[in-house]
């Protein structure tokens, strides 16, 4: 059997090949890992669905292949020497003989979910291209697309005029993908002037990543409409909390940031709040709101930012927050992170205030709603109670989906947010 | 002496090179179509399909006697006119002729008769009667067609030896005729000059006549050519020929055995012969295949960028309505539209008595490239109207795909079977399933009913005739 490439993530449909880690000849047990993807966001293991004897391998580091391409052939153990039986006719080559009733378009066989996600290719025993008419046929021809990619809707899985028109207008929306993260424009299309005119220039290609930052970026910023609001937030007693419990946690280990803090106060918001945490089907209309409360939170990488996601950050202590997030930020830095944990975020927080930075306007992580951009605090003199004090001020954006939600909601949800910081509950480090 | 300078060249005039002229002009291009006859129309119209046809319409009425002198109207014998006959003939010819020059006339295509020699990849000498005349161009389509094959042990230079373009001549009725060849040509011509009273032999190298159609659709033209003809001889071969006095004598050899026999006249129907010398094509980057066709690609281009070929020239199925086809794909591709010459379903007819018709996929080919077909027949014995046609002698039948239920192929045999194939074509064209056929109401009493009534055999509820097995409906 050959063992393909899996679907790797919502939206990746490519990879490439990091390391090889098994030989020709050898024997592996199901589950061992054979190689490594490296995709535009992190590296992952594939391991063998099955046990068997590696017969050959179709792929060479550096290569990039597609989901759904072979890796490598197994020859499985005993099974695989099995030959049909002699005297019955071998079925005809590409299709399973199926029994009449079964035999439906090749269209039908998929599952509903994989539907969606994974490339429509018609095949037929008769080795003939799929069924259209000669005027379908042309117009397909002239826009060079390949036919054998088009469902067809009628009988025999024909394809209409109206099918290959929906198969174009998905082409056209193409790239609709999720996942990525706020900050940073997306780089600049360099325009068609010869720089060297005036100086020395040095021209490099861009990464896989930096381009699927900027694609995703330029997709949120085009497709959503943004509104940014700033506020600031005097997070002293943040800070005094984190010198008073800080030096013991760093004691085993877990160096108290603020962005835990952030994090405990942001779900809080986001409870009070459920619209924050949804995501806007702009199809259907529909707005998916999540009761689970993963958090993205941006990573500045030597590759780029990339957006690694802590679950279940509602039921977490402050302490295991704390460390978790150190362990994948780490983990994200190196590139170890798994496809797994960059997906599925309901909200997003990218803390600049480790490098500096004021106020600025995050660009929502699609298909979330909302992100939350955090700069750095610094000493500012606040009237208080009639007196001017100096207090630890924290500069803080959200930026949000104004087509889900108003300015209104957007200022209640900040408010909330920086009350609950301000007045952080101190059991919450104790627990 | 300066070229005349044009946009296309065409070197033609047959069904392939008039249609490229026309469609080129159409389309805006300036084009010049050089012919070496003073007659458009090429083989097709002056030598081939048109005159075929016009001799076995004329003769049918012969053939119809007996079957209704059977049913109770009889005739006197037939007294036949061969100079009235070939005038007809000529007539319908010369008024088709006419109708394209016109057409090239009202189109602006200018029509220069003589033979076109390409110097280089971008001018064509042209020798007219009025001395040499130099043409340079943008494209070229070459469309030069074919010759009917004569080997050179026939070749005796001996009127009695004809070939195709002779025998529709007429220039006499033979009392004995040998058709070498039992293909589409020789059984054509066979069935007219049997009709016409000549005790007619054909000769067949191969096991079967008509070659490559499915042998129930050859069964009864096999039948009728049993009883019309004196004789047909399969797997036998003609060693050599040679003039006796008035009279050719041929050495047969069959089953290891040799015979020598004579007859008045013999027609030689081994094939045709793509015109692809002194056509100076050495002189371009053109390049022919091992059996002498030009090689073109989906495109209709040569490996000449500038010279394109269609037609019988490019081998294939030497049929005019592929010719006409690939011109259109030719010109397309000069004025920069999509087009190509892959996948285009070409049907055939084969104007025997009856006559076969096919399109698409065969059941020899299914057989033969291991494609799992299911074949639905449907007899006309049954059919109603084949039996008040007195003619129930044919059969309708489907190759269907039997998991998309789509039909990949149509063979007919039977009276008119020529006119009703184009259903098939239009049905594999549009990507029809049987159903689609099947539910489209066919007039009775029509011989088209066949059509339909194949597809619901297919599913095993025809209504003229009853089939055990009923397919399961897909979901």
């Amino acid at each position: 059997m050959d063992v393909r490439v899996p679907r790797l993530a919502e939206g990746v449909e490519s990879a490439t090949v990091a390391n090889i880690l098994v030989s020709p000849g050898d024997w592996i047990e199901k589950d061992q890992v054979i190689l490594e993807l490296e995709t535009e966001k992190a590296v992952g293991p594939i391991p063998s669905p099955t046990a068997g004897q590696v017969a050959k391998i179709h792929v060479k580091p550096g290569d990039e292949v597609a989901v759904g391409q072979a890796l490598i052939t197994l020859a499985e153990e005993k099974t695989a020497e099995k030959a049909p039986p002699a005297g019955k006719k071998a079925p005809p080559p590409g299709e399973p003989k199926a029994a009449p009733r079964a035999a439906a378009p090749a269209t039908k066989k998929s599952p509903p979910q994989e539907r969606e996600s994974e490339a429509h290719a018609y095949e037929s025993a008769s080795g003939y291209p799929p069924p259209a008419s000669p005027s379908v046929r042309k117009i397909a021809a002239e826009l060079g697309i390949d036919l054998a990619r088009v469902e067809g809707s009628e009988r025999g899985g024909r394809i209409s005029l109206a099918d290959l028109r929906s198969y174009i207008d998905r082409l056209q929306q193409g790239g609709a993908v999720p996942a990525a993260a706020p900050a940073k424009p997306a780089p600049a299309i360099p325009p068609a002037i010869d720089f060297s005119r005036w100086g020395a220039v040095e021209k490099k290609p861009i990464s896989l990543i930096r381009r699927t930052i900027g694609q995703r970026m330029h997709e949120s910023w085009t497709t959503i409409p943004h509104v940014t609001q700033f506020e600031d937030v005097d997070i002293t007693r943040v800070t005094s909390l984190r010198k008073q419990y800080g030096p013991a946690l760093a004691e085993s280990g877990k160096h108290l940031t603020l962005t835990p803090f952030v994090l405990k106060a942001a779900v809080a918001a986001l409870k009070k709040y459920p619209i924050f945490n949804s995501s806007f089907d702009d199809a259907t209309g529909e707005v998916v709101y999540k009761k689970y409360f993963h958090i993205g939170v941006a990573v500045d990488t030597e590759a780029g930012l990339i957006v690694p996601v802590l679950r279940d950050v509602d039921k977490k202590s402050l302490a295991d927050l704390s460390r978790e997030l150190n362990e994948l930020a780490e983990r994200t830095r190196k590139r170890k992170v798994s496809l797994d944990e960059l997906q599925g975020g309901s909200f997003t927080i990218s803390n600049q205030g480790g490098i500096g930075g004021g106020h600025f306007t995050p660009i929502i992580n699609k298909p979330e709603v909302a992100v939350l951009g955090i700069g750095r605090s610094s000493l500012k003199p606040v009237v208080k109670d009639g007196k001017i004090e100096a207090r630890a001020i924290l500069p803080i954006a959200l930026s949000y989906d104004h087509r889900v939600m108003d300015g209104a909601d957007a200022v209640r949800f900040i408010m909330d947010l920086i009350a609950t910081l301000e007045n952080f509950p101190e059991q919450e480090l104790k627990r | 002496m300066e070229p005349i300078k044009t946009d296309v060249v065409v070197v033609g005039g047959g069904p392939g090179g008039y249609a490229a002229a026309f469609y080129a002009a159409d389309k805006g291009k300036k084009v010049i179509l050089v012919e070496r006859e003073k007659r458009l129309g090429g083989a097709c119209l002056n030598y081939g399909c048109i005159p075929s046809k016009a001799l076995l319409h004329a003769t049918a009425l012969i053939r119809e006697l007996p079957a209704s002198t059977a049913r109770g109207i009889a005739f006197p014998p037939p007294k036949i006119n061969l100079d009235k006959l070939r005038a007809w003939k000529n007539a319908t010819v010369e008024k088709l002729a006419q109708g394209l020059a016109g057409l090239c006339e009202k189109r602006g295509v200018e029509f220069l008769q003589g033979r076109g020699h390409f110097e280089d990849s971008q001018s064509l000498r042209v020798e007219t009667a009025k001395g040499q005349k130099f043409l340079s161009y943008d494209q070229a389509i070459i469309a030069v067609g074919s010759r009917p094959a004569l080997p050179a042990a026939f070749d005796l230079g001996n009127k009695r030896v004809m070939t195709s373009t002779e025998a529709l001549e007429l220039e006499e009725i033979p009392k004995n005729l040998l058709v070498v060849g039992g293909g589409y040509i020789g059984m054509e011509l066979g069935t007219v000059y049997a009709t016409l009273g000549s005790s007619v032999v054909v000769i067949e190298a191969l096991s079967a006549i008509l070659t490559g159609v499915d042998s129930d659709l050859v069964r009864p033209v096999m039948r009728y050519a049993e009883k019309a003809f004196k004789e047909v001889r399969l797997n036998t071969k003609v060693g050599k020929m040679a003039t006796s006095g008035k009279q050719i004598k041929v050495a047969l050899a069959a089953d290891g055995k040799q015979k020598e026999e004579s007859y008045d006249k013999v027609l030689v129907s081994v094939g045709r012969i793509p015109n692809c010398k002194d056509l100076g094509l050495e002189n371009t980057q053109a390049v022919l295949d091992d059996k002498g066709f030009i090689q073109v690609n989906a495109q209709m281009q040569t490996a000449d960028a500038a010279i394109y070929a269609i037609g019988d020239v490019v081998g294939g199925a030497l049929l005019a309505h592929k010719a006409s086809k690939e011109a259109r794909v030719a010109v397309d591709a000069i004025t920069g539209d999509h087009s190509s010459s892959e996948n285009v379903v070409i049907p055939a007819v084969v104007f025997t008595d009856p006559e076969v018709a096919w399109c698409g996929l065969t059941e020899t080919e299914a057989k033969a490239k291991g494609i799992p077909v299911q074949v639905a027949r449907f007899p006309w014995a049954a059919s109603g109207r084949a039996m008040t046609l007195d003619r129930p002698d044919g059969l309708t039948k489907l190759v269907i795909d039997p998991e998309s239920e789509r039909v990949l192929g149509v063979g007919i045999v039977g009276a008119g079977a020529g006119e009703l194939i184009s259903e098939g074509v239009l049905a594999i064209e549009m990507g029809a399933t049987a159903r689609d056929i099947a539910e489209s109401v066919h007039p009775h009493p029509t011989l088209s009913e066949t059509l339909m009534e194949a597809a619901e055999v297919f599913y095993g509820y025809p209504t003229h005739t009853f089939t055990q097995k009923k397919r399961a409906p897909v979901p």
